[in-house]
């Protein structure tokens, strides 16, 4: 029997590939599945939660947000899910629920849902998401469970001469974020460039002009261990392989693509050497992601046939069309740098002043006599040139976070603070301050962060431990000596006291300065 | 050297399996036969006979008008029951020339004498493929005299024979290689007797291994005629992949392919040339695939044009256990035209019935999502063009945009960026509807200066 129905008619190809949006989001799902599960792993049972957070909380962003405009449901596309999981590899492990949660919502809601929904946000949700979440709660953001290796600290030490475990640092078991194995994410990164989900052209842009900008502007040259903590460090493999990779924000030609790769890795470089963030790559790929539509509007590649005859001088066209395009984004770079260097200057005073308040009343415990502090120019340029670098040799993992000095009401100076962050405790970091009185004695100590097990190392919190730091000269104290260790915590104890002598030795190179 | 292959390009499953070992069977029709007077690019041909006439097989139905134009012939004998609108392959009504079949297919006289090419000076030989209505059978149905007269015959280096076949389901050619390897090869020499100065190049994708060696026997024998296999890749037959695999030119859209050194025939072209030369024979005649999982017996057939394709689905054993068909096809699967009904008749140009049970369109409809931008269409497109950005001028009524500075009228319809996108964006729709936007507002213009 033939049917007399009509059938189908429609434009050719009639049949199509197999190939789907879901399964295109589901393929980079699974790169960074290696990645994950190495977090979870190191990380232990929070990571978990921190990527399901973040997951479930961007999936469900998306259903309200369709469900409440009338929109076609469109979880199945699987994007949301890939944003909420890049999120989650973005943060550290260690944050509270509240922060992938906000996250999420913040990328799929502010920079997906209300641009379009998928393949119409301007920027990366997920990297937007951690921006955001970076800018909104920069300490939760920064505070990696393990000292990080996103971030300079390692990256300084290394300049600095001291040595960095590179293999350490590529497995990931120097800590970071939640996805911070490098090793993981180049694994993952393979498999989408040899299953041809990614185009090869940006990783490989991004990856050599970020590695050719640090050595060239990194100040160390072209040192191989460097440029490879440098590549490894801060999220490079990420950005590279996943975060600069993602379709929508990236451009759709390939001469587009290389120039929009080395601008990320030029972006990032630059950002890295002279921007004061860590997290220089987020925002490498932000900025890049905002000149993807100019890129593409200006590098349009000719047909084959048009590429090669006379009339159409070899790639002088394309050199042509390439002009404007990078005229217009050194353009835009140099307004931003400038706006933010500005932006930087007026606000400058606000931020320290709002820095010192938080402090101040720890300072003025210890400096009672004192009615004003400040910080003074020397110092605080001292210190950011340590870049998150221990102070000194001798004192462990003690880092300077902060010095100021007094006055007291009639203008003369009443002495000096300086802050310590020891990494050293039994338990966590301890930070402490430490008063200077202007006779070159001390004025006690004051702790602001100290996780010690209670009833064994918490007794360096007691007056009888704490007591024995007033009074007595500002010059290197000893165990035993000068100061005897809390009866059962010698280890909470010696972190302490190598803490304080951090201290009183950067107060001995810069207490001159001070006033 | 020239290059292998061609940049771009995709991979569909190429469904030959179903028919691809079936050998040529000849089918001759029972009903009537209808004969559109356009089977070809240009003007239509002028019917030449009144309703009631008597005709025979490869009597003159429709005479050439103009120089681009084609001879139409009735392949059959009987009389002649109507000139009407009919619906045609290509989906309207066309003015068709109905023959009332006799069912004995007596032939002209003379028709089938042998001769020999060489006694015959160039422009003989011209005015036989042109007697014989001989167009491109591979699917453009562009007139063959046409191409085969250059401005400069000796600037011709290469006439190649397309035996690519890239088109999923079609396996025609490839059996009309395997069992007419011979007869083919005496194409090409009539086909080379005209232009002195260029070699015979027939390609065939690695896909077709009996229809190579085939063709490698046949020319064992011939010093200025190779064989070129070519990797299987879609769509390696367009005629520009064709030329840049050979001669390794790119052409442009206003390029003849003459223009590049090349004259590009589709293997059936090729031995309705040397039936036209060597045996007296028009095209009358031609092999049709009749395929696809909705057909009991997939085949391929000897069919005479003007066949309805109902008849030729019964006589592949009409519609497989259960199977409905969810899209009929003239052609293959990637450039074939969806026909709403199957009383249609086999045109020059119909190398194929495709009948699908799911429509590709139907279910990609259902997972249409917004573009991710992910530019594989850019990276597979065979003229190096960028479809995503064509899509989008095309969406928003940019044609300037979609002319100028995409090229978008470059683009050779082979529909690869629309078969690979994850999105299923309907890109081919948009560029057909872009296309005929500006060509109509050209023809307008062109119109306008002329009334003034």
């Amino acid at each position: 029997m033939t049917p007399s129905v009509s059938y189908n008619v429609s434009s050719s190809p009639h049949v199509r590939s197999p190939l789907s949006t879901g399964q295109v989001m589901y393929d980079v799902i699974l790169a960074l599945m290696p990645a994950t599960f190495f977090g979870i792993w190191h990380f232990g049972v929070h990571a978990l939660f921190v990527v399901l957070m973040s997951v479930v909380s961007a999936v469900l962003t998306e259903f309200v947000f369709d469900y409440l405009t009338g929109r076609e449901n469109t979880l199945y596309d699987g994007s949301a899910v890939l944003t909420g999981l890049l999120l989650a590899l973005c943060i550290p492990a260690s944050v509270p629920l509240y922060i992938p949660y906000i996250g999420s919502v913040f990328a799929i809601l502010v920079v997906k849902c209300f641009f379009g929904g998928l393949g119409k946000n301007f920027m990366n949700p997920a990297l937007g998401g951690r921006c955001f979440l970076l800018l909104s709660f920069g300490s939760a953001m920064t505070n990696y469970a393990v000292d990080g290796v996103t971030g300079a600290t390692p990256l300084a030490r290394l300049a600095s001469g001291e040595t960095v475990n590179l293999v350490q640092m590529f497995t990931g078991h120097g800590g970071g974020v939640l996805g911070c194995s490098a090793f993981a994410l180049l694994l993952g990164g393979l498999y989408l460039w040899v299953i041809d989900a990614i185009p090869w052209r940006i990783p490989v842009s991004v990856l050599l002009s970020f590695g050719v900008f640090m050595g060239l502007f990194g100040g160390d040259g072209f040192n191989l261990p460097l440029l490879c903590a440098h590549l490894i460090g801060g999220g490079v493999f990420m950005a590279a392989f996943f975060m600069a990779t993602d379709p929508v924000t990236s451009p759709v030609t390939a001469p587009g693509q290389l120039l929009y790769g080395c601008c990320v890795g030029v972006l990032s470089g630059f950002f890295r050497v002279f921007g004061s963030s860590a997290d220089s790559v987020s925002y490498a790929i932000i900025l890049s992601n905002l000149f993807t539509p100019l890129i593409d509007e200006l590098i349009i590649p000719k047909p084959f046939a048009y590429r090669n005859s006379a009339a159409d001088a070899p790639s002088g066209g394309f050199r042509k069309s390439m002009l404007p395009a990078l005229c217009a984004a050194v353009c835009v770079l140099g307004v931003s740098v400038g706006l933010l260097r500005g932006v930087a200057g007026v606000t400058a005073d606000v931020v320290e002043k709002r820095q010192l308040s938080e402090n101040l009343t720890v300072y003025r415990a210890l400096l009672p006599d004192a009615v004003d502090f400040s910080i003074p120019e020397e110092t605080k340029q001292a210190i950011e040139a340590l870049n998150g670098a221990a102070w000194g040799s001798g004192f462990g993992n003690a880092v300077i976070r902060e010095a100021v000095s007094a006055t007291d009401a009639v203008g003369a100076a009443a002495g000096h603070v300086v802050t310590v962050r020891t990494m050293d405790g039994r338990d966590g970091p301890i930070t402490l301050s430490v008063g200077f009185l202007p006779n070159g004695t001390l004025n006690g100590i004051l702790y602001s962060e100290l996780n010690e097990t209670p009833g064994i190392g918490m007794k360096v919190e007691e007056e009888s431990f704490t007591g024995q730091f007033i009074g007595i000269p500002a010059s290197t104290l000893s165990l035993g000596t000068e100061i005897d260790a809390a009866s059962g915590a010698t280890i909470s104890s010696t972190a302490v006291l190598n803490a304080v002598n951090a201290a009183i030795d950067f107060h001995a190179a810069y207490g001159d300065k001070m006033n | 050297m020239t290059e292998r292959t061609f940049r771009g390009g995709v991979h569909p499953d190429d469904g030959k399996a179903y028919s691809r070992d079936a050998a040529l069977t000849v089918y001759e029709p029972k009903g009537e036969l209808v004969f559109p007077v356009s089977q070809h690019i240009g003007k239509p041909a002028k019917v030449a006979v009144s309703v009631g006439d008597k005709v025979l097989a490869g009597q003159v139905l429709a005479e050439q008008d103009g120089y681009v134009s084609s001879r139409i012939h009735s392949s059959c004998s009987g009389t002649v029951k109507a000139i009407e609108k009919r619906r045609t392959v290509m989906g309207g009504l066309a003015e068709c020339v109905v023959v009332e079949n006799d069912g004995k297919f007596r032939a002209v006289k003379g028709m089938g004498t042998k001769t020999d090419f060489r006694n015959l000076s160039r422009e003989e030989i011209l005015q036989k493929i042109r007697d014989a209505g001989i167009v491109g059978m591979g699917g453009a149905s562009f007139p063959t005299p046409v191409k085969l007269e250059p401005k400069n015959p000796d600037g011709i280096e290469y006439v190649i024979v397309n035996g690519a076949e890239c088109e999923p389901f079609i396996t025609c050619d490839d059996q009309l290689m395997r069992t007419h390897a011979g007869e083919i090869v005496t194409g090409l020499k009539v086909m080379l007797s005209l232009f002195p100065q260029a070699r015979g190049v027939i390609l065939i994708e690695e896909n077709k291994p009996e229809a190579i060696e085939a063709m490698t026997e046949a020319v064992s024998m011939e010093k200025n005629i190779r064989v070129q296999p070519a990797p299987t890749k879609y769509p390696q037959g367009g005629e520009k992949s064709i030329i840049k695999v050979v001669a390794g030119k790119d052409t442009k859209m206003s390029q003849l392919p003459a223009e590049a050194g090349c004259i590009v025939d589709n293997v059936s072209t090729v031995y309705a040339i040397y039936e036209a030369v060597c045996r007296a024979t028009p095209l009358i005649r031609r092999a049709v695939t009749v395929t696809g999982p909705a057909v009991k017996n997939p085949g391929n057939f000897i069919v005479r044009v003007g066949t309805s394709f109902r008849e030729l689905l019964d006589a592949a054993g009409g519609l497989a256990d259960g199977a409905e068909i969810r899209k009929a096809i003239a052609g293959g699967a990637m450039m074939g035209i969806a026909m709403p009904d199957l009383d249609v008749p086999v045109q020059k140009a119909s190398n194929a019935l495709t009948l699908l049970t799911v429509d590709g369109v139907e279910e990609a409809d259902k997972k249409l999502t917004p573009c991710i931008r992910c530019g594989r269409c850019n990276e597979v497109c065979p003229m190096g063009l960028t479809p995503q950005m064509m899509g989008v001028a095309a969406e928003r009524k940019e044609y300037g945009k979609y002319e100028n500075r995409l090229y978008g009228l470059e683009c050779i319809s082979c529909g690869s960026c629309t078969y690979i996108c994850p999105a299923k964006r309907p890109l081919m729709q948009l560029f057909k509807d872009a296309k005929g936007a500006i060509l109509e507002a050209r023809r307008m213009a062109q119109q306008g200066g002329g009334a003034k």
